[in-house]
């Protein structure tokens, strides 16, 4: 029901995001956005740095993702990337998770909550051990 | 109150307020809220008071006098950190020997709206020898003392105003009170000052209720400020940006255009990029101190946040010196290589962080059975 069969890469964002690094960082996760219905974490725990350029390579993976059907995700940001996030009102447009294995668990989890739980009123109870 | 001579000393160190990262050794105390520092204020409270002049000893004076002319009446004297109390107490002297009766001194860090008038009807009903200004039982760093009692006053500034040679007379002050101990406390200042909370009131004039401006401020059109707000002399605002919820730009700062400031303080000199989103925050150059997460955090990008460009010829000056290095980019750049194969992406180290994307120290917190998934998954 809830299971993704489909990878789910997790992808260490570098301390300093600046526009050179945003741009290595781009070629690195280009292959993983080129597939069909990609799944891609960024793990923000280490940056010390997030420039603009870095920003928008966060939007533009999240954009690339989108128009293959996937989809990118934020886990554990940092505080120094956590403010520019907020200063640049992009941390509304990604969905945040404490850690790198939240969010690769949330990729399965795709079903709305009030439909999981639909399923499993419906689903025969195993019967308890005496 | 002019009957007999009180001057005031006022003392202003830059280690206590300093600390937490924002503006570096800047006390708070001399940092301009709604267009005036508290320790123009408290010049200000004390000249209404008849108390003039003030001889005022900081630690380091030069971003002060850098920017803004010493008004009339105020004595600045600097000194090193070491030689700081010494100066302190050879001031306090300075001013007995000049015939001076009663000597005001007010340590700066906090802030309190002092009624010196009453404090000195108190010290002198006593009469008393030193009087010390207590806040809910808290005793503050303000006192009156008796110009001609020099040991108590040697006793009081070599222990760093910790203790007197003679009892201390506690006079209570029910009046307002700011610890400026941090940006949140920066912050409150702000919200007091432009809510009329305090009896000192925002610089400026105010253009609409609620809504004051300082001179040669420039609002462009399409901008929003919503009362209260306070906009300093020479900032900027740019166009279909909002400034709200007793939000405080100080003088000489741009915000530039479509930016939202939401109960902010923006601190002279600064620049806010484009599109942005401050709230709940204190912005100095180069640096954002946001109260709800409890951090300060540096921001290098000088799109986001930095300093204000000084001139027009400076900036066409950056132009020029960037545009070879622009053209450069422009032609060589753009016919970058293709993006190498999945497999080979996955095994090859990332010139980013040095390891490759197998190789992760996240890895190994996966569930085995995410890991399964991973591996045989339908890709």
């Amino acid at each position: 029901m809830g299971t993704n069969s489909r990878p789910v890469v997790v992808k260490r964002v570098p301390e300093r995001m600046n526009a050179r690094a945003a741009r290595d960082f781009l070629h690195d996760v280009e292959p993983f956005l080129s597939i069909d219905r990609p799944q891609l974490v960024f793990d923000l725990s280490e940056v010390l740095q997030l420039d603009a350029a870095g920003v928008e390579v966060l939007l533009r993976c999240m954009s690339e993702a989108h128009k293959r059907d996937g989809d990118v995700k934020l886990a554990s940001p940092s505080q120094q990337a956590a403010v520019v996030l907020e200063l640049t009102r992009t941390e509304r447009l990604f969905e945040i998770y404490e850690t790198s294995v939240d969010a690769v668990r949330s990729f399965s989890g795709f079903l709305p909550n009030a439909m999981r739980q639909q399923l499993l009123h419906k689903r025969p109870r195993t019967p308890a051990a005496a | 109150m002019n009957a007999i001579d009180i001057r005031g000393l006022i003392l202003v160190d830059s280690l206590p307020s300093g600390r937490d990262g924002l503006l570096a050794r800047t006390p708070f105390a001399m940092v301009d809220v709604a267009g005036m520092s508290p320790l123009e204020r408290i010049a200000q409270t004390m000249r209404r008071h008849g108390v003039s002049p003030m001889a005022i000893v900081v630690e380091d004076d030069s971003a002060y006098r850098r920017r803004r002319p010493i008004p009339p009446g105020m004595a600045f004297r600097a000194a090193s950190p070491d030689r700081y109390w010494r100066l302190a107490e050879g001031t306090f002297n300075d001013l007995a020997q000049n015939g001076t009766e009663l000597v005001l001194v007010v340590r700066l860090g906090p802030y309190a709206e002092i009624d010196f008038e009453k404090l000195v009807q108190f010290h002198l009903a006593g009469p008393r020898r030193v009087t010390q200004v207590v806040c809910g039982g808290r005793p503050l760093e303000i006192f009156c003392l008796s110009a001609s009692r020099r040991n108590d006053a040697a006793s009081l500034f070599r222990s760093q105003l910790g203790q007197c040679r003679s009892q201390l007379e506690s006079y209570e002050h029910d009046g307002y009170f700011n610890p400026l101990a941090g940006p949140g406390d920066l912050r409150q200042f702000a919200i007091d000052v432009l809510t009329l909370n305090t009896e000192t009131q925002p610089a400026g004039t105010e253009v609409r209720p609620g809504v004051w401006v300082g001179s040669e401020a420039s609002i462009e059109k399409g901008s929003r400020i919503l009362a209260p707000a306070f906009i300093g002399a020479s900032a900027r605002i740019g166009c279909g940006s909002l400034i709200t919820r007793c939000s405080t730009i100080e003088r000489h700062a741009h915000v530039d255009c479509g930016t939202v400031v939401e109960n902010s303080t923006v601190l002279p000199y600064s620049y806010v990029g484009a599109g942005l989103d401050i709230a709940h925050s204190v912005v100095r150059i180069g640096h954002i101190a946001s109260l709800r997460r409890g951090v300060t955090v540096k921001v290098s990008d000088q799109k986001l946040l930095g300093r204000v460009s000084s001139t027009g010829a400076r900036y066409l000056w950056k132009a020029a010196v960037s545009l070879p290095a622009r053209i450069w980019n422009g032609i060589f750049r753009n016919g970058s290589a293709p993006p190498p194969p999945l497999e080979d992406a996955l095994l090859r180290p990332s010139s980013a962080l040095g390891v490759s994307a197998c190789d992760t120290k996240v890895a190994g917190e996966f569930a085995s059975d995410l890991m399964a998934v991973r591996r045989y998954g339908d890709q």
